[in-house]
């Protein structure tokens, strides 16, 4: 009898769970819909849960008449750049914040965290003022790599710290016995067993990257550098009612995040989950 | 040179040198700002004055000007709101899908990590979604209002001064629960199971475990948690750039972006740092309180 009612709640929990999913994702599936529906399709009354006859031309026109494909690059050339900068200054204190626990350890691990919460809205004043001063606006790509990489490190580091902190001490002892130096121990043994967190960190910082906002907003002024973010709010404006375009835009842009979120979700959500309260 | 070398590959000096290469860097690309933008805060800098590191004092004159704005109180208002709103939605809608999901039924961990879709998209895309679903005339939410009865007549969300900020607010809880329910999650995970077991044979009632033994074991993650849900509440922009710009009328101007306008709008670079400045005050104040509540988690 008690078996039976726990296969009831079960499925009951089964189904309010996959109606909450349903209900949560719905702006992403309103984005598809609309998407595929025609101009006079978008405006109808009652709105049309799936597309009566959808339109694929619009993904072929939005492609090909709204430069949204130098504008990823744009992004890619962004993320790339930042996830570089991450993971090349980051991993290597997250490792030393794992390893060690005393005062300058500490002292260390505030300082990061203070700098993970400055807003980046209010931080690019400055950024801007000292960058255009210095003529580091001339490359305004760069620019924006530099400063946003200075919001994503900390993040980096808190997430990597955990991945760092499950590695057995005793492995990196035994290959300093066997006569590896430190720097050699660290590069064979320690960043191999740590590759699956710092993928995955890296990964997140990628992401961030790619739909990053506020800074090339204020720091890169020239349209042919500008990310998807940007090209994104300048499509908005002249299409304000051809709402199957826009949506098809912010489908070919967030799709290859989604994508990449749904095939990694378990990594990613375990990633998360260690690091984010450490 | 030759010690050196081997102080570095070989000694405390790689810690050292690992270590410093972070701190070097946000200290150019983030203290020296910090400390740059209490400096042009006091600055005359305008599209004139931009190619020079340091401009004419200027005194308390940008402090003045900020707090005699006539803008000035509504954003401080519109900023308590926005926040206070934002973080008690994200936080109880959170914490209510944790629960839900930390029942062990089949497929449980799968549905919760679908949440965090929302999460990984850029806000700016998140915020043109809320666009198209907030739309006065063929919105799918007032359509939905309209045909449950809720509301006799559409609202233009955006555009109407009163439900401007609203409107934002709505798109920012969507954007922060899978945050939230993910840290809670972790906390909830680290319930010892006997408890729950022990309170049962006792027979308590769900509530009454909810109130005695969830609630105080969680006292330290929910701290954390509620913190973060301001740090992140507060640094929220992109939202207001797809959304509203702040308007109508400044119906839904919030200090990050009121700060970001005076300098990359009306190029007031010392105004926009005043409200930078104060911004980071409060910011950095909630934060020692974070990082307060997660030493305890540790500790425990």
């Amino acid at each position: 009898m008690m078996g039976m009612k726990r296969i009831y709640k079960n499925q009951l929990l089964f189904i309010v769970a996959l109606f909450a999913v349903a209900l949560y994702l719905f702006p992403l599936y309103w984005m598809y819909t609309t998407s595929l529906k025609t101009d006079t399709a978008i405006f109808a009354i009652p709105p049309q849960l799936l597309p009566s006859s959808p339109q694929w031309q619009t993904y072929i026109d939005v492609w090909n008449g709204s430069n949204i494909v130098r504008y990823m690059s744009n992004s890619v050339f962004i993320a790339t750049g930042v996830t570089l900068v991450t993971v090349i200054f980051g991993s290597g204190a997250s490792y030393v914040l794992a390893r060690y626990r005393n005062v300058w350890i500490d002292i260390s691990l505030f300082t990061v965290l203070m700098l993970q919460v400055l807003p980046p809205s209010l931080m690019v004043t400055p950024i801007f003022v000292a960058f255009a001063s210095i003529g580091l606006l001339e490359y305004p790509r760069i620019a924006t790599i530099l400063a946003f990489s200075a919001k994503t490190m900390p993040f980096f580091v808190i997430l990597c710290r955990a991945a760092f902190m499950t590695i057995p001490r005793e492995l990196e002892e035994a290959a300093l016995v066997d006569g590896n130096s430190r720097a050699g121990a660290f590069v064979m043994i320690v960043l191999p067993l740590a590759r699956n967190g710092i993928l995955v960190a890296a990964l997140l910082i990628f992401m961030q990257g790619f739909g990053e906002y506020v800074y090339s907003a204020s720091l890169i002024s020239d349209n042919r550098l500008q990310p998807a973010s940007i090209g994104m709010t300048n499509y908005l404006q002249p299409n304000i009612v051809t709402w199957n375009s826009i949506m098809a835009f912010a489908a070919i842009y967030i799709t290859p995040i989604l994508a990449a979120f749904v095939l990694l979700q378990r990594h990613i959500v375990n990633g998360l989950t260690s690091g984010a309260l450490k | 040179m030759k010690a050196c070398a081997k102080w570095i590959r070989d000694g405390i000096g790689f810690d050292a040198l690992l270590i410093a290469m972070a701190l070097t860097y946000l200290l150019a690309f983030a203290g020296l700002p910090l400390l740059y933008n209490i400096i042009i805060s006091f600055q005359v800098v305008d599209m004139f004055s931009l190619n020079q590191l340091f401009h004419e004092f200027a005194g308390w004159d940008n402090y003045i000007e900020v707090f005699h704005d006539p803008a000035a109180a509504e954003v401080l208002w519109n900023t308590t709101l926005f926040t206070i709103v934002s973080v008690f939605f994200q936080f109880t809608l959170g914490f209510a899908l944790a629960l839900f999901f930390n029942q062990k039924f089949p497929g449980a961990t799968w549905f919760r990590g679908l949440f965090l879709a929302g999460w990984v998209m850029p806000g700016l895309v998140v915020g043109v979604l809320w666009n198209w679903l907030l739309s006065g005339d063929f919105g799918v939410i007032n359509w939905t209002l309209e045909t449950l009865g809720i509301i006799g007549e559409p609202i233009f969300w955006r555009s109407d001064v009163d439900y401007s900020l609203i409107s934002v607010i709505l798109a920012n809880i969507w954007y922060g629960v899978p945050f939230n329910m993910i840290l809670l999650s972790v906390g909830l995970a680290g319930i010892p199971e006997d408890l729950y077991e022990a309170a049962a044979l006792d027979g308590a009632t769900a509530l009454q475990k909810f109130t005695t033994i969830t609630l105080p074991m969680m006292r330290s993650t929910i701290g954390a948690v509620i913190a973060l849900g301001i740090i992140f509440t507060l640094q929220q922009f992109d939202l207001f750039a797809a959304i509203t710009s702040g308007g109508p009328a400044g119906s839904s101007l919030v200090a990050q972006y009121w700060s970001w306008e005076l300098s990359f709008r009306q190029f007031e670079f010392g105004r926009g740092a005043v409200i930078a400045v104060l911004m980071i005050v409060v910011v950095l104040g909630v934060t020692v309180f974070y990082v307060r509540s997660t030493r305890q988690e540790t500790r425990l």
